[in-house]
């Protein structure tokens, strides 16, 4: 949608709300994108940390 | 996933493959150069019948061996992997009955068969049965790769047992096998597909039906970015390719009956071991021609028999069974939380799967928008028997140069159960029937997660509010007025009802998007005309979410995060 006049916020952004609901689920062990989500897990890397490797 | 370390082989020294180890039969496969190959034994067989027969005390598997239920009953073994891990009260050893029997001895499921040219039969357990059974696979591979096998990633049902899943690892390490991981037999089939140079990553939702010999099993899967999780899963034992063999052999029993009256095939053990070897025969010759021919030697007392059958008096005949696949594949949907609108992907796998009515069934099942994929209805899908064979190879390949410390922990359940959202988010864009929801991450999908869009900016550019929200989806029914019914959609036009004219009542479904709750705004101001916005939401393991926004080709943007939940 257009800007609304007069809207304002800090840098621009206005956080509002969360995620409100979530489950906890089970990820299959297998292909090559579950290996690259385990190696991020066990090194607690972010996703921009991992693309810089 | 339980890997019992014992039997470790370094990654150096290893040779993988997968193994499909199934209840009717099993498939070998390695990886050339990236793509994963089917490796046929010396019998020239890529589906290899799970079979073990001894006749003088010499060991056959496989088709040889099938061959020989017929001659030789008592000394070999038939559908024996669901019986791995297990109590003797809780098997069912119907499939049994045509071969050696299963008995509990000292509570462990053993049978009695003459495996030595002379002397006393042995009573065999059938971890050791299976042991037997899995080298000589692994020999076949051997031969193949001309390089000594050490290790395999091997699939089991998502419904296997820890006990099980032990048990199968012990009976391999016996074969001097590694198992490096078992995987759930959904998704190899997944993985099969995904893994294909044309395939595109995308997210979707797959049904996986797995028809088998002895049993079906049905799974649906969440595929997010790569990563896959189970949604829901059935398992049927009623309703499966020996099914469709019966309804063959009655079939064909009453017709020589009617030839040669107060004869009855199926009363003779031997007769009907010849009966249901050419029925099954016949069954796979109707999933290709629609003509097959059934002929038996000496059939029973003496006379010979040979008939033929068409594709429609087959499909007329076992439609019980058929409908019974489409209920099963149908209450699996529902279980999951979710509607046939909301299937991306059908995959047909397990040999059943290439019979062309089951596929053609499923089609007037789901939407247009459904990718069917089975050899009938899509000319790009893969052999149905060989999915979870290159499924198991590629994961094997991946794996194969970890040690296998590094496989158990990243298997390990602290990182592979994670929080998947429940809603989508999304953000909004204005057109002219108002706003609507562009979903950027799907429902259900794991995280942490990333994702970009674009969202093209309003015609003439200028300023433009980027609103961030959740949605929901849910099912809209509109029933058409009584008489015309020029809704203008193009919905249903590609569905071939022939005879299925069910009792529809012409109404008309469709998937909508329901706007929930806001989570954050942010402005992007002075947009080129026709300019686009990319947009890129990664929710982070806590849920809290960032996202940045900026105009394509752009610099700078707005970047924000919320807080956690």
């Amino acid at each position: 949608p257009s800007l609304p006049e007069g809207w304002a916020a800090e840098k621009d952004f206005k956080p509002i709300g969360a995620i409100t609901a979530s489950t906890q689920r089970t990820i299959e062990p297998v292909g090559p994108h579950f290996l690259a989500h385990a190696r991020r897990a066990r090194h607690k890397r972010t996703f921009s940390e991992d693309d810089r490797i | 996933m339980a890997e019992k370390g014992a039997a470790g082989v370094a990654p150096d020294d290893r040779c993988a493959i997968g193994i499909s180890f199934g209840n009717s039969y099993s498939s070998i496969a390695c990886t050339i150069d990236d793509s994963p190959v089917v490796i046929a034994n010396e019998d020239g067989d890529r589906q290899i019948p799970t079979v073990l027969s001894y006749v003088d005390g010499e060991e056959y598997t496989g088709n040889q061996a099938k061959a020989l239920l017929v001659r030789n009953p008592k000394n070999t073994v038939v559908a024996f992997k669901d019986f791995l891990g297990q109590e003797f009260k809780s098997i069912d050893p119907t499939h049994c009955h045509a071969a050696a029997h299963p008995e509990d001895k000292n509570g462990v499921i053993s049978f009695t068969i003459q495996d030595k040219a002379e002397g006393e039969p042995s009573t065999l357990s059938v971890s050791e049965i299976s042991t037997r059974y899995l080298r000589r696979l692994v020999q076949s591979a051997s031969d193949y790769i001309g390089k000594k096998v050490t290790s395999a990633v091997v699939t089991v049902p998502t419904n296997f047992s820890e006990k099980q899943r032990e048990a199968l690892t012990k009976a391999a390490q016996d074969a001097d096998l590694e198992i490096l991981q078992l995987i759930n037999e959904p998704i190899a089939s997944v993985l099969a597909y995904d893994a294909r140079p044309e395939a595109k990553l995308e997210d979707k939702i797959i049904v996986v039906a797995d028809l088998g010999g002895t049993r079906s099993d049905v799974a649906v899967i969440a595929s997010r970015g790569g990563l896959y999780t189970l949604l829901a899963t059935a398992h049927d034992y009623e309703f499966a390719g020996v099914q469709l063999d019966k309804v063959l052999m009655d079939h064909f029993a009453k017709e020589f009956m009617k030839k040669n009256a107060n004869v009855d095939p199926r009363e003779n053990a031997r007769s009907l071991a010849k009966l249901k070897a050419e029925s099954e025969a016949t069954k796979k010759a109707l999933s290709i021609g629609t003509n097959a021919n059934f002929s038996v030697e000496s059939l029973a007392e003496g006379i010979d028999f040979q008939m033929t059958i068409n594709r429609l008096r087959y499909e007329t005949i076992a439609r019980k069974v058929f409908d019974g696949f489409n209920r099963l594949v149908e209450s699996v949907v529902k279980k999951a939380g979710l509607d046939v609108l909301d299937i991306d992907e059908v995959i047909l796998s397990g040999g059943t799967s290439h019979t062309p009515r089951i596929a053609t069934n499923l089609r007037s099942i789901f939407p247009g928008t459904t990718n069917i994929l089975a050899p009938s209805t899509n000319p790009s899908a893969l052999n149905p028997s060989e999915l979870q064979a290159r499924g198991a190879a590629l994961q094997a390949s991946l794996i194969q140069e970890y040690e296998s410390d590094d496989i158990d922990q990243s298997t390990h359940p602290a990182v592979t159960t994670v929080k998947h959202i429940s809603n989508a988010v999304g953000v909004l864009t204005l057109s002219e029937d108002g706003e609507t929801f562009t979903p950027v991450i799907a429902p259900e999908t794991a995280v942490p997660a990333r994702r970009t869009v674009h969202v093209a900016a309003p015609k003439d550019g200028g300023s433009v509010l980027i609103k961030v929200v959740e949605g929901g989806t849910h099912i809209k029914v509109t029933k058409p007025e009584p008489k015309p019914k020029e809704n203008g959609t193009k919905e249903d036009e590609d569905e071939d009802s022939d005879f299925d004219s069910e009792e529809e009542e012409e109404e008309h479904r469709e998937k909508v998007w329901k706007i929930g709750s806001t989570l954050a705004e942010a402005a992007i101001k002075d947009i080129k005309k026709g300019g686009k916005v990319e947009v890129t939401i990664t929710v982070a393991n806590d849920l809290s979410v960032t996202i940045t926004a900026r105009e394509v080709g752009g610099k700078g943007g707005v970047r924000g995060t919320l807080k956690a939940p």
